[in-house]
């Protein structure tokens, strides 16, 4: 997934430090072009409108708008495609690990959730896999996971495709992250392609956006969302 | 209430510089004179001069109505017995003493820390010397009681009384009886309703126990009542019944009328005050944060600054001053109760700060630390530091307590063991760790990745579950029937790749 011969990932950075912005924008390889910067919510709503990259680095907290950071900024450009006709995605970046933000700004609809202090290679990787339309899940929100369905608890699915808790694989893949594996040392753990991990981890981010779980809800309401 | 942590921490910016600048001015002026400033002539003659005669003010204790004349015979350095008869005896003949008291009263301030030069007589010779003077015998003021002010008051009172009546009909005025006896009772009333009022701080006036909280009410309800009575007597005096209502309509439709008018300015005066309180609340909280973010963050970053050429150093100190923060901002307060996860995050913490090697902790579930758990903390501790050690970050726990029990796995990216095997030197590994977790009903596994070394330690569940009759060790804690499978499958496959 991590071919050098691709076309570097447009990406808008952002966020209200302006150091940060230089600093990841330095730290940035080859894969990545940075095509657009903002500071607040209202300037990175305009931005992205007109750039329309396939990736958005998100800083969750953010001045302006209703208040909300990075929430408001995934609202304001809810239904934004690309010129290939990709929806724009989002990848939040934060100093913060608190579930609220975290759950909050994932079921707002980024597909991913980075801290601030990742290397600069997993960052380029998780723009990549965000850009390829798949979920980036760091360890710690592997456990937020485990913790909010209750899998950590012993609670599994029935079936695949219920929405309140997470199937007996799905578990296995989120503990397997949240002991610091990547997601081909996952396949390999579970006898799995990459691409099977990349499709539970998708599923899983699917349920964290859509499930009703009062543990979601809550840290939901926490953000004003619902 | 959880405070949106971006905001905070700017708000505190701003207060900080303040905070910051200030503290610098400070100290700017203390750098000449480090030691102790000089106290210029004048000044201190003026203290001489306030320590020997005493500001005039109403102690708090030891009064008998409302501390005038203590207050005025620390001031004068007179005795306090001579004071009182000196109000009472121009009292009798005019009323001008107890004008006098009143005004006394209503303009000098309550003393804060009960008697005043009482604190001082110790360490203030001069003072001491005053008093002795003064009085010989100091007075015996904090000993008396409530019972006695009040002995005396009523006392005090009647002889007053009786004293203006005698007066009175002796000048010819015998008429005025009528009004006199009202208006004593008006008095009266006032003056109890009143010392509540002097009463400065309104924990006493709504009481904190709710033994002094009675009485205040009682006092008060008493002098309203008294009060008011004197004033009916005294307003309807030789009326009629009718004339009586006509005039109380009157009195009411009046007071309805003051109570409209005056409504809005009260509302506006009540939220005005609740605003400032308000205010002031978040200026303390403000400083508190100013004050925390002062010994904390400013020292880091000032230790950083020196330590600028090592950044092994600058690292660690910048993690482990983020966690300060994280948990400072994040955490709640935080229970007592020694958990399982609380006690194996804070080893985590102590080895990043021993060898300055970050850990990603992730861990859900938790439990009460109990033996068991006690042991797998110490096996977590040793795991991390064999693994910041020999291994190469990024280093990574995960626990997980669950109903099938306690998981925990310690990962690093190193190069691992050679052939798969412990070496010599890390037999410690065999008695630290997989003895231990042997000898408390676990187990720990060693693994070699592909990339880096993996330590998993598992603990049976809680073996005192809350049904005092386990059926069946692995499935006692309410585990759903299904999850068996998936929760042992991990275990299994460590079981078979056991370096």
């Amino acid at each position: 997934m991590n071919t050098p011969e691709k076309k570097p990932v447009e990406v808008v950075l952002v966020d209200d430090h302006r150091m940060f912005r230089s600093g990841v924008r330095a730290e940035l390889g080859q894969a990545v072009s940075i095509v657009g910067e903002a500071p607040d919510v209202d300037a990175a709503i305009a931005v992205i409108r007109q750039a329309k990259p396939p990736v958005v680095l998100l800083d969750v907290h953010l001045p302006g708008g209703n208040g909300n950071g990075g929430i408001d900024v995934i609202h304001g450009c809810k239904g934004l495609e690309t010129v290939d006709g990709q929806p724009v995605r989002f990848l939040a970046l934060s100093v913060s690990d608190a579930a609220e933000d975290v759950i909050a700004v994932i079921r707002a609809g980024a597909r991913g959730y980075v801290t601030k202090t990742i290397s600069a290679t997993d960052l380029t990787r998780a723009i990549q896999r965000v850009a390829d339309g798949d979920a980036v899940f760091s360890p710690r929100l592997a456990g937020f996971v485990l913790d909010a369905f209750g899998a950590a608890a012993g609670e599994v699915a029935q079936v695949d495709e219920e929405l309140d808790r997470l199937s007996a694989r799905e578990r296995e893949v989120m503990r397997l992250i949240a002991r610091g594996y990547q997601y081909k040392e996952v396949a390999k753990e579970l006898f799995i392609s990459v691409k099977t991990v990349e499709t539970h981890v998708s599923s899983v981010l699917r349920k964290l956006q859509l499930s009703s779980r009062h543990e979601l809800t809550a840290w939901a309401m926490g953000r004003r969302l619902l | 209430m959880r405070v949106d942590p971006e905001p905070t921490l700017k708000g505190a910016e701003t207060t900080l510089n303040r905070f910051g600048i200030h503290a610098f001015v400070r100290q700017d002026e203390v750098m000449p004179t480090p030691y102790e400033r000089p106290v210029p002539p004048a000044e201190a003659r003026a203290a001489e001069r306030r320590a020997a005669r005493p500001q005039l003010t109403r102690p708090a204790e030891g009064k008998v109505i409302a501390g005038v004349a203590i207050g005025l015979a620390h001031h004068l350095g007179w005795p306090v017995r001579w004071i009182r008869l000196a109000f009472v005896l121009i009292s009798i003949p005019t009323g001008a003493g107890l004008v006098a008291y009143v005004f006394l009263w209503a303009l000098t301030p309550q003393s804060r820390g009960g008697v005043v030069g009482r604190g001082r007589r110790a360490v203030d010779p001069a003072d001491a010397d005053a008093l002795a003077k003064a009085g010989g015998v100091p007075e015996p003021v904090t000993g008396a009681g409530e019972r006695d002010a009040t002995r005396v008051l009523l006392v005090g009172g009647l002889m007053l009384g009786i004293g203006l009546v005698v007066v009175a009909q002796n000048a010819g005025l015998n008429a005025r009886l009528g009004i006199l006896v009202p208006l004593l009772v008006v008095a009266a009333g006032a003056v109890l309703a009143w010392s509540q009022l002097d009463d400065s701080q309104r924990g006493r006036w709504l009481g904190s126990e709710t033994g002094t909280r009675r009485f205040s009410v009682a006092r008060l309800a008493f002098g309203g009542v008294l009060a008011l009575t004197g004033l009916v007597i005294m307003a309807t005096r030789g009326r009629s019944l009718a004339a009586i209502w006509d005039i109380g309509a009157a009195v009411l439709a009046v007071l309805a009328g003051v109570a409209l008018i005056a409504a809005p300015w009260a509302l506006r005066f009540w939220s005005d005050l609740r605003h400032e309180q308000a205010e002031l609340a978040r200026a303390t909280e403000r400083a508190d944060i100013a004050a925390h973010l002062h010994d904390s963050v400013l020292q880091t970053l000032a230790l950083i600054q020196r330590k600028a050429g090592d950044p092994g150093a600058v690292t660690q100190l910048a993690r482990a001053q983020e966690r300060e923060l994280r948990s400072w901002l994040y955490a709640g307060p935080s229970d007592s109760d020694a958990t399982l996860a609380t006690a194996v995050v804070e080893a985590a913490h102590e080895v990043e700060d021993l060898h300055g090697t970050p850990i990603e902790v992730v861990s859900t579930g938790d439990r009460p630390l109990d033996d068991g758990g006690q042991a797998l903390v110490r096996a977590v501790r040793e795991s991390l530091l064999n693994a910041v050690r020999h291994g190469a970050p990024p280093v990574s726990l995960y626990l997980e307590v669950g109903p099938s029990g306690v998981e925990a796995f310690v990962r690093d990216h190193g190069p691992g063991f050679e052939g798969g095997e412990i070496p010599e030197d890390r037999l410690g590994v065999r008695q630290s760790i997989l003895g231990r977790m042997e000898r408390h009903g676990g187990a720990a596994k060693v693994r070699r990745l592909e990339h880096g070394t993996e330590v998993s330690l598992s603990l049976p569940p809680d073996l005192r579950p809350p049904q005092p009759v386990p059926e069946n060790d692995h499935t006692t804690n309410a585990q759903p029937p299904t999850t068996p499978p998936t929760n042992v499958q991990p275990a299994a496959e460590e079981t078979r790749e056991h370096a």
